[in-house]
């Protein structure tokens, strides 16, 4: 009986191959961003400007999070399409909450994160107690979602929101917007919990194999519910934030647009759709790297129409650059069996 | 009596066929207007880029895959009709048959993606989707093209009584597609491998090539849709398909597909489209808020698909 | 000579599932392959079939050598194989699945009314009496196995692997399958049968192969005036494996976790057993049998539906798995060990703590590698685990170190009762010796367990008292008396008093069995 042995490096000398089975997605992705700036930063030197590190800044946040709100729920191998639709009830909510309510804002946040958790919820129960696909569930609860809260604020914005939220959006410490810190915080928190708590093992071991993680003893509806009320407080907690962004809440921001960046941010850092692995730093890798390809593309003046043809091809392209890397490491390992 | 009773409600879309028909009822009762010829037309005619985009997501699941690229598919197709038209002044029918072709084409390249790289069919034509609608948008400048050979408006506007023309490609499609997956053997062949890839591989089936030739079907029905919905509209709007997403989906489930692939119903998912469509003019007619139809159909997925399972135990099904 | 596999080898990592093995099978004959589970028999025949490509060996079709590279080739060959799972379309007619890869077209269109005749045809020669417009989702698996030979003669067969086509119909079914079967012996077909069942090779077979432990132990031998107890000895070889057996006396032992009356879902009926502290019950039964699904439902997997589960004399009812652990320290080491025992991609220390995460976990569900290594360390350790670190994932083990990771979480979670489904299935012999003596350790130790095995060495070797199944009911049980040839008797005419084979009826065994 042998053992096989961890994955050895091939050479000592550097090699493409090489850096490829040492590296992880993460650090490939850390590569090609660092490369991009540098280009970006030589092409075009309004890139690394106060005013647009800033303006990326706060919108890589909110991209961060967005991404989060489906990373929790790819952890453990389902999807859920109803991000984009939380996060525009979520939006209309805080809205209504500050402007029509007036209430302290301490109190909005808190009771949007619950809305968004108890959508999330209704996500989670439909789904355990159908054994329907998270995707139908998700797809129908989307398009629940966004009708209720369309018929009831009629898509009307609420622009009169307390002065605090929108300087919250412009703030910064240092350089680093305070959009950012919260997404950062979230993300620390999530790393935290997928690393070191025990639901964080469970979202996994669900994911991975939902039969194994069972006959574990692991509560896997109540564990998948979790997920999505998870899912959902994110998606609120990026409403909020972008919310403040734009100091005013508007019900167009969101939605469908958030079907994309919701699975680009995560699946290009390395979180794989099978579920069972997830990558916080690499979410926000890829989120970075998302938010880098639309600030270049502003920048070199190519037009923002064309950024959904990049986004796309850099999807695909870094999906395929992480297969070989898979298909190198494999090979790699069989020779030496 | 009761055997026949007992046959229909094995029927998938019987269920569908009642609720569609006590709809055209209610509406007939509630409101005169829904039987006057141009209520019946506008009706007709809103059925018909949806029932191309359903068929498009429909194939998709007979082969136990999805397509989330039909809506930026149909988008682009429909300025490049536009654009052929309008900018380079091509002929309506070659620019048809270009714009098919273009269709097919982006299907083709979904599909050999899939099957090539082995990556998830949802991942892909979320990546192509994106891509296909930044070409659009990266063309037109989100600018329309308005200036469309007449006789290509005329037939999209034109009606005979309440039948509207456009109609009659929806309708040669479905009778073209019950043909297809009852009777030919490339049809028959995805619905074996949608139904057991294993099984099919086995048989000597490719799994792959089916996979692909659903792709290019699926490419070419939703350009179809593509040019439909600009001959309707009178103009190449960059904004087609946007919206298509749900209702792509939602007509074939709740006309009794599987996501699990092999199980579709031509006949379930043109009821279901049917019934959006009454919804959606029941709420034109009783001037209720358009955002209800949004919400409705979430909810009509959902007791769609527990419906479905409800009848499958019932019937002793699976 | 229809087929011939000359000194076939196969490795996967970390088992070497078959080495130098051999098979003659010729034409118009009925060939049996017999083995244990993990014997190596699916292996050889992956390899007949073309899934696997051997590492060593060659293969002669009709004298002349070949080399399959996909299932394609080998049915172009004229090799079929109906495999133990179902390989048709559910929702197609039976007619259309005879004729999948060869639809008839009339003008561009299915000629539907071809297909029937056809199918007819192919129906009619296995004598299938069905209406092949009929959807293949509503026959019973007796029928579509059926549709499945007839659609491998469809393919002009001239080699019918048939791996263990017996398992899951009646006798009624499986008699006419042996007509069918000996009628294409008769045209000249040459047969391999994959069976578990000794009576059935020996009336239908004429020559047969075992294997054991991936060596060919019996090669091609006549049946003619063969025994039972030749085969199995070739199939366990109990001479070189005899494990050393020890009376243990745990009659005095308080009862710890007792079935009574127990029904299932899955049809188990009037299921009594009883477990005292320190024992091994063992749970006998052949495939089919339902063992493994009376094993779930007593650890709330599935439903239990009427009578009475009883540990440590409460009656309880367990409704998940995760309550079983919890709350009654029952566990279950899954045979399925690859997708229920690990979860390959995750590292080995996560695997064994999983049962306790709650356990070690800190305020706030903290939980750190550093924690899970506590538990899963001394384990490690214990168990002989053999790897560099616990970071490594269970997907990179060999076979037995994964069941050694799939045990060692049940320990970890510090279970009274353990419930340990076929410990040693497709593992080497050494460490399956390994095993042997684990288990017998942790029984001294305190830890009840029950036993569910089809191997039948094991069975004799471990267990203090043996419970027979068959057919979804226990039909015997008798105290273990560690004499592998009285056992082994009693459990087999236990087994076919059932099937109502008349066979001499051991006293004791059956005496036992009404108590």
């Amino acid at each position: 009986m042998t053992v096989q042995e961890p994955i050895a490096a091939p050479s000592s000398k550097w090699s493409l191959s090489g850096l490829l089975l040492r590296g992880s997605t993460q650090f490939g992705l850390l590569v090609i961003l660092v490369v991009m700036w540098v280009v970006l930063s030589s092409i075009a030197p309004g890139f690394l400007s106060r005013f647009n590190l800033n303006s990326l800044g706060r919108s890589v946040a909110i991209d961060i999070v967005i991404g989060f709100a489906q990373m929790v729920v790819l952890a453990t191998g389902g999807m859920n399409l109803a991000v984009g639709a939380i996060g525009i009830c979520s939006v209309m909510a805080f809205g209504y909450l500050l402007q029509v309510l007036g209430l302290p804002i301490p109190v909005a946040i808190a009771a949007t994160l619950l809305m968004g958790a108890a959508m999330g919820w209704l996500n989670g129960i439909a789904i355990v107690r159908t054994g329907v696909n998270s995707f139908v569930v998700t797809l129908a609860s989307a398009s629940l979602f966004s009708g209720a809260m369309l018929i009831l604020t009629r898509a009307v914005p609420y622009n009169a929101l307390p002065p605090a939220i929108g300087e919250f959006g412009k703030a910064a410490v240092g350089p680093v917007p305070a959009l950012l810190i919260v997404a950062v915080a979230i993300g620390i928190a999530l790393y935290v919990l997928f690393r070191h708590t025990v639901l964080g093992r469970e979202l996994l071991a669900v994911g991975a194999s939902e039969r194994a993680a069972q006959m574990s003893g692991v509560p896997v509806g109540r564990t998948i519910t979790i997920a999505h009320v998870l899912s959902g407080m994110l998606a609120a907690a990026a409403a909020m934030m972008l919310t403040a962004r734009l100091a005013a809440a508007m019900p167009s921001v969101a939605g469908d647009d958030w079907l994309l960046p919701s699975f680009l941010a995560p699946v290009i850092g390395g979180t794989a759709l099978a579920g069972g692995a997830v990558s916080v730093i690499g979410t926000v890798l890829g989120a970075l790297l998302v938010s880098t390809i639309r600030s270049g593309l502003l920048i070199l003046q190519v037009g923002n129409f064309w950024l959904p043809l990049f986004l796309g091809a850099f999807l695909l392209a870094a999906i395929l650059l992480e297969r070989y890397r898979a298909l190198l490491v494999q090979r790699h390992r069989t020779r030496n069996a | 009596m009761n055997e026949l009773f007992s046959r229909v409600i094995r029927v998938q879309w019987s269920g569908l066929l009642a609720v569609c028909i006590l709809a055209v009822l209610a509406l007939t009762i509630v409101s005169p207007n829904f039987l006057s010829e141009y209520n019946a037309f506008v009706f007709l005619r809103s059925l018909c880029v949806s029932l191309l985009v359903a068929y498009s997501q429909m194939v998709m699941l007979g082969v136990g895959q999805m397509n989330l690229s039909i809506g930026a598919l149909g988008g682009l197709v429909a300025v490049i009709v536009g654009g052929l038209m309008d900018a380079w002044g091509v002929p309506t029918l070659p620019a048809i048959a270009i714009a098919l072709a273009a269709g097919g084409v982006a299907g083709l390249v979904n599909g050999w993606l899939t099957v090539r790289t082995g990556i998830n069919g949802f991942i892909v034509t979320l990546a192509t989707g994106s891509a296909f609608a930044g070409i659009n948008l990266g063309i037109t400048k989100a600018i329309p093209f308005y200036n469309l050979p007449a006789d290509f408006v005329a037939f999209g506007n034109g009606r005979l009584g309440p039948i509207p023309n456009l109609l009659i490609v929806p309708l040669i499609v479905s009778v073209l597609l019950v043909v297809f997956f009852s009777r030919t053997v490339t049809g028959r062949h995805m619905l074996a491998v949608g139904g057991n890839s294993h099984a099919a591989e086995l048989s000597g089936l490719s799994p792959n090539k089916a996979i692909i030739e659903a792709h290019a079907l699926s490419g070419l029905l939703a350009a179809a849709a593509g040019i439909l919905a600009v001959a309707q509209l009178g103009s190449a709007q960059p904004s087609i398909g946007a919206d298509w997403l749900i209702i792509s989906f939602a007509a074939p489930i709740i006309g009794g597909a599987s996501l699990a692939g092999g199980s579709i119903s031509i006949t379930g998912t043109l009821l279901a489209v049917v019934l959006i469509g009454l919804i959606q003019n029941a709420m034109v007619l009783l001037q209720v808020d358009p955002y209800w139809v949004t919400f409705l159909l979430g909810a009509l997925i959902l007791a769609a698909v527990w419906l479905n399972r409800y009848r499958a135990v019932r019937v002793g099904e699976d | 000579m229809g087929l011939l596999v000359e000194q076939a080898s196969k490795s996967f990592p970390g088992v070497r599932a078959l080495s130098n093995a051999s098979l003659e099978l010729a034409d118009g004959e009925i060939h049996a392959l017999m083995g244990e589970n993990g014997a190596g028999k699916s292996t050889l025949i992956k390899i007949i079939t073309g899934v696997h490509r051997p590492d060593g060996g060659r293969l002669l079709l009709h004298g002349e050598e070949v080399a399959f590279h996909a299932p394609r080739e080998a049915i172009n060959r004229g090799i079929a194989a109906v495999h133990q799972e179902r390989n048709l379309i559910p929702r197609f007619s039976v007619a259309e699945n005879l004729m999948l890869e060869r639809l008839p077209t009339s003008r561009g269109l299915v000629d539907f009314a071809a297909v029937e005749r056809e199918a007819r045809k192919m129906l009619e020669l296995v004598g299938l009496d069905i209406d092949p417009r009929i959807e293949v989702r509503r026959l019973s698996v007796a029928q579509m196995q059926m549709v499945e030979i007839a659609k491998a003669l469809g393919h002009r067969a001239r080699v019918l692997l048939l791996d263990e086509p017996t398992a899951s119909i009646s006798d009624n079914e499986a008699e006419s399958l042996f007509r069918l079967v000996r009628q294409l012996k008769a045209q000249g077909t040459a047969i391999l049968f994959v069976s578990h069942k000794l009576e059935e090779v020996l009336s239908l077979c004429d020559r047969v192969t075992v294997l054991r432990d991936g060596e060919t132990t019996l090669a091609g031998a006549s049946m003619k005036g063969m025994a039972r107890g030749d085969l199995i000895e070739a199939m366990i070889g109990r001479k070189d494996r005899a494990v050393v057996a020890r009376h243990r006396s745990v009659a005095a032992n308080p009862v710890v976790f007792e079935a009574r009356g127990v029904a299932t879902a899955f049809g188990h009926r009037d299921i009594d057993l009883t477990l005292r502290k320190g024992e091994i019950l063992g749970l006998y039964g052949l495939v089919g049998a339902g063992r493994t699904e009376l094993a779930r439902a007593l650890i709330g997997k599935d439903k239990v539906t009427s009578g009475e589960v009883r540990i440590k004399d409460q009656p309880v009812r367990i409704r998940s798995v995760e309550q079983a652990i919890r709350q009654h320290r029952l566990g279950y080491v899954s045979e399925d060990r690859k997708f229920e025992g690990v979860i390959l991609a995750h590292p080995i220390r996560s695997n064994i703590a999983s049962t306790v995460w709650n356990r070690i976990a800190a305020a706030l569900g903290f939980i750190t590698a550093k924690r899970e290594d506590r538990v899963a360390m001394p384990l490690a350790t214990q168990l002989e685990i053999r790897t560099p670190n616990l970071d490594q994932l269970a997907g990179n083990l060999s076979g037995g170190n994964q069941q050694k990771v799939s045990l060692a979480k049940w320990l970890a979670a510090e279970v009274d009762v353990l419930i340990i489904d076929e410990p040693t299935v497709g593992i080497d012999i050494k460490t399956k010796g390994y095993f042997h003596e684990l288990i017998t350790g942790l029984a001294d130790g305190g830890l009840s367990i029950i036993l569910v095995s089809s191997d039948m060495p094991e069975m004799v070797a471990l267990a203090d008292r043996i419970l027979v199944m068959h057919d979804k009911r226990i039909v015997a049980g008798f105290d273990n008396s560690h004499d592998y040839d009285t056992v082994s008797r009693s459990i087999m005419a236990a087994i076919h008093a059932q099937s109502g084979e008349s066979v001499e009826k051991p006293g004791q065994a059956m005496a036992d069995a009404t108590a």
